[in-house]
């Protein structure tokens, strides 16, 4: 341990000349190695806004019961305690007319102006209810056998079409890890065979020193943590850049739909990736340094 | 410090490179070997430092038992040898100052001491001027100083030089004869191959071997000797 601190200018001294002896191959290891993990973090990033899109749904699930026109004030209140008497139902509320006017107003935003074609309110009233997501089937058959619904508009289908979505992108993120694993530890393990053979002499001499077989793999370990890592900070500047335009566009073209904040986000995919790069950049090495045999030992 | 009892070292090509040896060698010993090309110096030297293993007898350096040695004693053995290889074995791209350095890092010299005994090793073969020079824009003669320079900065308990003088000039070849001999009076024991017989004529004291064919002859002079 002494050895290694007392050597820590050495060892990065060596790490960058033989970064040097094989530049060409490593700065293109570099460049795959990024763009292998900008992939991931493009696959992990649309896991994590999928999710979070799915999760403030059934957080905020809910159904809008319409009923039938010309019901009087006393049947509304009967209606309203029909509904709330269904296992399952939570909150439950009259949005009027003029509610409904405003609250599509707030989701129109900027585009709100276009509500000022219609000469009248076009929207009808209605009764939000809130509902616990895992019965809606049960919920929902109950509540067509009420008397006096119109209609009951649920964002069911949607939801089970976010889960199915979800599903896809897990099932792509976990084969892209795996993938992105695989491919970096062949990399970073290939690249420091090449490294321990350019420099077979070097070993060699250190062996015939006495240099202890740690002494002698820490540069080529070091080597494939900084091929790594900056292939790591590569991927993650492209997907700074490229989720900052991303939130931008989606936010002027679907306002409406709810996405996690884009600092926290990124700073999580970042995060992973620089750490997922720098341990399987240590990996790759180990693995590398592994495979030198004892042709060189001894 | 060495012990070698009807030590043969036959290899895997039916070649016999040393036959029966028997030899006692005690801490701070000059040793010369001499022999024609091809006669087993550098193949006892390969038994020292345990690159090749006696295919019969025993051999002991250092206490270790060199048939059943294992890697990290191998790596022990060898942090107390100096080596001055014969193709010198300099890393290239790097100085004068940190191929010295190289040879000490792992042997738990702090970073100041191991630059204090650097510079001097390479003052003793006259290469001061040279400390930051690449050595591969060293002469051959140079090349060889950084190497002796690599072997005797790192204080070791015994200096294994083969042919150590090569191909330099009789003035320089001296020098470096009469620097590497000076080693013994730290009690450091000193084995030095040479094919030039002329270097060591003169020599008064030490333990002569004359390797021919892989038999031994050896002649010890002086009175510091076993």
């Amino acid at each position: 341990m002494k050895s290694i601190v007392y050597n820590m200018g050495y060892f990065l001294k060596e790490a960058k000349t033989l970064f040097k002896i094989d530049l060409t191959s490593n700065i293109l290891s570099i460049l795959s190695i990024g763009l292998i993990f900008f992939i991931l973090a493009l696959v992990i990033s649309g896991w994590d806004i999928m999710s979070f899109i799915v999760e403030t749904v059934e957080r905020e699930a809910e159904i809008n019961v319409y009923y039938k026109e010309g019901l009087s004030d006393t049947e509304i209140s009967k209606l309203l305690e029909d509904i709330r008497s269904v296992e399952g139902v939570g909150d439950v509320k009259i949005v009027d007319e003029e509610e409904s006017y405003l609250r599509m107003k707030d989701i129109l935003g900027d585009e709100a102006h276009i509500l000022e074609l219609f000469e009248e309110n076009p929207f009808s009233p209605f009764i939000e209810v809130q509902i616990n997501i895992a019965e809606s089937d049960v919920i929902l058959s109950k509540l067509k056998q009420v008397e006096n619904i119109e209609y009951i508009r649920d964002n069911k289908r949607v939801l089970d079409r976010l889960n199915d979505i979800v599903s896809v992108i897990e099932f792509v993120g976990i084969l892209v890890v795996v993938a992105v694993g695989i491919s970096t530890l062949m990399v970073v393990s290939h690249i420091i065979r090449q490294g321990i053979y350019n420099n077979r002499d070097q070993i060699n001499t250190l062996k015939l020193l006495g240099a202890p077989q740690p002494f002698i793999d820490f540069p080529f370990i070091l080597e494939g943590f900084f091929l790594t890592l900056i292939g790591g900070l590569i991927a993650s500047i492209l997907l700074f850049v490229l989720l900052n335009y991303g939130y931008g566009q989606v936010e002027l073209a679907i306002p409406f739909i709810p996405l996690p904040a884009a600092d926290s986000l990124i700073r999580s995919i970042v995060t992973f990736t620089l750490v997922t790069s720098a341990i399987l950049g240590i990996i790759g090495s180990l693995l590398g340094v592994a495979k030198q045999g004892e042709g060189f030992r001894g | 410090m060495i012990e070698a009892k009807n030590v043969s070292l036959v290899y895997e090509n039916g070649t016999v490179a040393l036959r029966d040896v028997n030899l006692h060698i005690e801490p701070g010993e000059i040793v010369y070997i001499t022999g024609p090309s091809g006669s087993g110096k550098t193949s006892f030297l390969k038994l020292l430092m345990g690159i090749e293993y006696p295919t019969t007898g025993r051999l002991k350096v250092m206490k270790q038992t060199m048939s059943k040695i294992n890697a990290s004693n191998i790596r022990r053995l060898r942090q107390n040898i100096g080596p001055v290889f014969q193709e010198f074995k300099l890393i290239r791209g790097r100085t004068a100052l940190e191929n010295v350095m190289l040879g000490m890092r792992f042997l738990g010299f702090p970073p100041k001491k191991m630059h204090e005994y650097a510079v001097e090793a390479l003052k003793n073969v006259g290469l001061e001027h040279k400390i930051s020079s690449l050595v591969d824009n060293l002469s051959w003669g140079e090349s060889q100083r950084v190497a002796i320079a690599r072997a005797i900065a790192r204080r070791p308990s015994l200096i294994i030089a083969d042919e150590p003088t090569g191909n330099l000039d009789i003035d320089n070849a001296m020098n470096i004869m009469d620097l590497l001999v000076s080693f013994r009076d730290q009690n450091t024991t000193v084995i030095i191959t040479t094919h030039a017989t002329h270097l060591i004529e003169g020599r008064e004291e030490g333990t002569f071997i004359r390797i021919d064919n892989g038999n031994l002859s050896i002649e010890r002079k002086g009175e510091a000797l076993v």
